[in-house]
């Protein structure tokens, strides 16, 4: 019913604004945006004073004006903190340019949404790091990069891996697009990062509204977006390196990368990049953290050909990295769990060495991306196809010789496809439409000598799409609809080691509407509604077993709740997930401050989550077991942030989170939720001072609550009493439990300073930070080694980059 | 699920001729442990033998022990220990889990408890809260160190209780003092025991 009535609302929109549609006008101004450093800026205003036309530069720093009339235009860009360029441009034909910002070093003017700024091109509540913010983030991994941005965290486990969270969900609901495809690796487990090396990227968008309609399902929680700097389109060579050390883990990281145009040939680009990381054991504030040791090796490289009219562009990337995990986790039965929870240093904690023993994990990832777009009088065709290679080893003590063999194996091979077809009927407004596919291949590697965790599948996906934005005086409106259906084959081994087979099929449809208002001269406000949904993953139906450090077995949704025989689905109650998702943002420009305000409300019906269930026993003694379940789920909350400009040189930037997320169908709380987070930022930036180039000190002060949203707290060692009386703790209660009372709020105080120095064709940018300056002992809520150390201690960071 | 019901049809079709995934390949599961089967052996007379069964392994369903220990006031007996995977056949190199623990006894160690008095030598309750309490171990590691897949026993008194034993896999932790918290959890079986 909502595809047949959006369909219909999209040829009522469609045939409103047929008629208007102009003739002569077939001018075309377009380019790209750059700050001081070459990097694309996202989010720039551009004006056209005498088309009363605005738009905003896309997360390449890309922007396009269609179907102008030919003539003279007042050209303005506009950006927060840079000084305003504006110049005359005649309109005939197609216009390419590049535009450089400067940064404002005089005086820092309010930006003003101008009256003849009609209307913006994202209606998308959309959060980005740029180059700049990137590049003081180097040397993470890209989710905790991603911290920075407000209402995005992180799940942890331990100071390797870091799942990203946006607005309190993860894993299977947040999408990640690298390069423009999903990425798509082992993504249901919470100890498994995205295996994307955050150098390639030059800038990071998050999509805080459930705007999956353009890149499928999925997209509950929100996208992150990893895009590349656009190619070189001309001769020369240029590029950057970046030499990282810290002193927590005494880790290295080296990242090169080199640019260029092809000969004579305009148009033609070619870049090549890599990256070699190394960490040993990490620390705490007072014992080191044995076993989290990283070694990290990435490279990557793309060519291609733009023009006007037509671009295509190869891209390949490789990341492979090997990482530890703290060995006190390594847990046999309840009563280990009960032992290294109460211990006050972790079980074999030793000296601090680079070598990395079991547990750990070994992950590679290939990504090949074909992509091309042309351009004719009536719209853009888009093309892309991608294929992914993901392989995923875990190894963990074992018996026998059986730790140089991993107890989970898996390779999994992704194709996607995708086609979209843009046209601009009129200048008010723009429709897209497009078919997306994707087979994936998931099979484990034959000699893991367990039962394997999740069955081999084959995952076959289809959709439709068609997107529409309509301008109307003030507003600017986004509508889309989209249609997705999946096909799972799956075939494994239950718990008896006996095969089973079965294949699944789910459908359904997602729908999303957007308006941006100005209010006034500088109020902006955004509005988001969203209906998503998402299949449920292959382990979240069959999941059988333990996993690496989870010291406890959990099932699948489709395992029989006594037997843990594997049932049909059409024999449980099973729904797809489905989110309802409202974003607002409203952002407000005074002269010298600037605000931003988030609110939202995510409820998602049948919610998928494991719940604890019961104990169970066998010969290695007794374990918690949990079950994957469904409730319906609320997610409640609002990022906050602001700018003061105190003078020219002086920055106050306060930051909020906060969420509450609840167990509606049970009135009750769920576990991992992060907890309510408080920054205030003051930066003194000086772009030239006694012969230093952009010299800036930093002080960033975070708070991070405690999380006072929990569920109860069923101890170990009360689960272990239970049993020992020959008690079920959850027969009676089966709520949401924790093993451990949440961790005390903390605070951490974080320092950088840093300048260049500029040659004629060289800059250096020099960096030095500390983090946790103060070695506060901590823990967090959202780590999942909270249970058996803190987490680190200070920090050094001294970082060179070379930009040439 | 029945809304576009045609292409469902459709993709079915095509879908289900060409593309469900083959069978894998089944995987010998040598860690898995299911049975605990203990030995008594007197010095004279028939051995005793009890076990202690998972019938599902990574299932729910609990282990089952099959009756008591009964042991003889004042008789010595020799306690073996046989660990195997009753989901495998008895053909299966997975079968016998005893002699991967045997291969790498330097890494492994069997501790023992009971309720005090059921033996009069080892006297004490064991060495799972206390290392340093009295077990007569019969095998040792290349490093000199006691396993425990065999023992010495006398009975005590006629009484009753339980009998609990604890294998702990302690790579490169296993010393002659390290306690029974120490390392992951192999096995942890408790049985009742009655002495006549």
């Amino acid at each position: 019913m909502i595809f047949r009535s959006t369909i219909l609302l999209l040829a009522a929109v469609s045939s409103f604004f047929s008629h208007s549609s102009a003739q002569e006008c077939n001018g075309t101004f377009k380019g790209r945006v750059l700050d001081d450093a070459n990097q694309p800026m996202v989010g720039a205003t551009i004006t056209l004073s005498g088309a009363q036309r605005g738009t905003t530069t896309n997360a390449s720093g890309d922007f396009h004006f269609d179907r102008l009339c030919k003539g003279v235009f007042r050209v303005k860009v506009q950006y927060l903190g840079y000084e305003n360029l504006e110049f005359e441009l005649t309109i005939d034909g197609t216009i390419t340019k590049v535009l450089h910002l400067k940064e404002d070093v005089r005086q820092l003017q309010e930006v003003v949404v101008e009256d003849e700024l009609q209307h913006t091109e994202h209606a998308h509540n959309l959060a980005t790091l740029n180059a700049k913010q990137l590049a003081e983030a180097a040397g993470k991994s890209l989710g905790e990069s991603l911290k920075e941005i407000p209402g995005v965290n992180s799940i942890q486990t331990g100071p390797g891996i870091f799942k990203p969270v946006i607005h309190g969900v993860h894993s299977q609901r947040v999408l990640i697009l690298n390069h423009g495809i999903r990425q798509e690796g082992q993504q249901w487990g919470a100890e498994h990062a995205p295996e994307i090396d955050p150098f390639i990227a030059s800038n990071v968008s998050v999509v805080k509204d459930a705007a999956s309609i353009k890149y499928g399902t999925d997209a509950i929680g929100g996208v992150i977006i990893v895009n590349p700097a656009p190619l070189p389109e001309s001769a020369g060579i240029g590029g950057s390196l970046n030499l990282i050390g810290q002193t927590n883990g005494r880790s290295g990281t080296f990242s090169g990368m080199l640019e260029g145009g092809i000969g004579n040939h305009d148009g033609w680009g070619w870049r090549a990049q890599g990256t070699a990381k190394r960490t040993g054991d990490f620390h705490a504030p007072s014992y080191s953290l044995t076993n989290t040791g990283i070694r990290e090796l990435n490279f990557s490289a793309s060519t291609g050909f733009h023009n006007e009219r037509l671009g295509f562009e190869i891209f390949y990337s490789h990341f492979s990295s090997d990482l530890g995990i703290l060995k006190g986790t390594s847990i046999g039965n309840q009563g280990d769990l009960e032992e290294a929870m109460e211990r006050s240093v972790p079980l074999y904690t030793s000296s601090f060495s680079y070598d990395i023993g079991e547990p750990r994990q070994e992950v590679e990832h290939n990504l090949l991306k074909i992509s091309g777009h042309i351009k004719t009088r009536r719209g853009e065709l888009r093309l892309q196809y991608g294929f992914q290679n993901n392989q995923r080893r875990e190894f963990d003590l074992r018996i026998g010789d059986l730790s140089n063999t991993p107890e989970l194996n898996l390779r999994l091979n992704t194709q996607t496809i995708e086609a979209e077809w843009e046209t601009v009927p009129s200048e008010k407004w723009t429709i897209s439409t497009g078919a997306t596919g994707m087979f994936q291949q998931n099979r484990k590697v034959d000699g893991t000598q367990r039962v394997p965790f999740i069955p081999d599948f084959n995952n076959i996906s289809a959709g439709l799409f068609s997107v529409t934005k309509v301008y109307l005086r003030q507003w600017t409106i986004d509508i889309g609809a989209r249609y997705d259906y999946r096909y799972y084959s799956v075939a494994g081994y239950d718990y008896k080691n006996s095969l089973f087979q079965s294949t699944l099929q789910f459908n359904n449809v997602s729908a999303t509407a957007g308006a941006t208002v100005n209010i006034r001269k500088s109020g902006t406000l955004n509005l988001n509604v969203s209906s998503a949904w998402r299949p449920p993953h292959v382990a979240e139906l069959y999941s059988v077993g333990t996993h690496q450090s989870a010291a406890a077995n959990e099932y699948g949704f489709l395992l029989n709740d006594s037997t843990n025989e594997v049932l049909d689905i059409d024999a449980v109650s099973f729904k797809t997930e489905q989110a309802l998702k409202f974003v607002a943002t409203y952002q407000h420009n005074w002269k010298d401050f600037t605000f931003e305000v988030t609110p939202y409300l995510n409820y998602i019906f049948n919610y998928i989550y494991l719940r604890p269930t019961g104990i169970s026993q066998n010969v290695r003694g007794t374990y918690a077991y949990f079950r994957y379940t469904q409730t319906d789920a609320l997610f409640l909350g609002a990022d906050l942030s602001g700018v003061w400009r105190v003078n020219p040189f002086l920055k106050v930037t306060p930051k909020i989170s906060l969420l509450r997320a609840s167990d509606v169908r049970h009135d009750d709380y769920l576990v991992f939720i992060p907890s309510n987070r408080y920054e205030l930022a003051i930066r003194y930036d000086r772009p030239t001072i006694a012969g230093l180039k952009n010299f800036f000190a930093e002080s960033t002060a975070k708070y991070i609550s405690r999380q006072n949203r929990a569920p109860r707290v069923v101890t170990v060692a009360e689960i272990n009493d239970a049993i020992e009386r020959g008690e079920d703790p959850f027969e009676e209660d089966d709520a949401n439990f924790d093993f451990m009372e949440a961790p005390p709020g903390y605070f951490l105080w974080n320092v950088a300073v840093g300048m260049s120095l500029k040659g004629e064709s060289t800059q250096y940018d020099f960096r030095l930070g500390s983090e946790n300056l103060l070695n506060t002992s901590y823990r967090e809520y959202t780590n999942r080694f909270r249970y058996y150390a803190d987490d680190l201690g200070r920090n050094f960071i001294i970082s060179v980059k070379c930009t040439f | 699920m029945n809304r576009l019901p045609i292409a469902i049809a459709l993709f079915s079709l095509l879908f289900v001729l060409g593309c469900e995934v083959e069978s894998p390949v089944r995987e010998d599961v040598p860690e898995l442990i299911t049975q605990v089967t203990l030995t008594f052996t007197p010095t004279d007379g028939e051995p005793l033998i009890v076990t202690a069964t998972d019938p599902d392994g990574e299932g729910v369903q609990d282990v089952q022990v099959d009756g008591n220990i009964s042991l003889e006031t004042m008789k010595t007996y020799t306690l073996t220990l046989s660990l195997t995977n009753g989901l495998a056949q008895p053909s299966d190199p997975e079968y016998d889990v005893t002699e991967e623990v045997e291969e790498e006894a330097h890494e492994h160690f069997f501790y023992f408890s009971w309720t005090n008095g059921v033996f009069s030598d080892p006297a004490g309750d064991g060495n799972i809260d206390n290392r340093a309490g009295a077990v007569n171990y019969e095998d040792e590691d290349v490093n000199g160190l006691p396993l425990g897949l065999a023992t010495v026993w006398t009975a005590g008194v006629p009484s009753s209780g339980e009998f609990r034993i604890v294998l702990k896999h302690q790579p490169d932790l296993k010393t002659a003092t390290s306690e029974s918290t120490i390392g992951e959890t192999d096995v942890d079986i408790t049985f009742p025991i009655k002495v006549e």
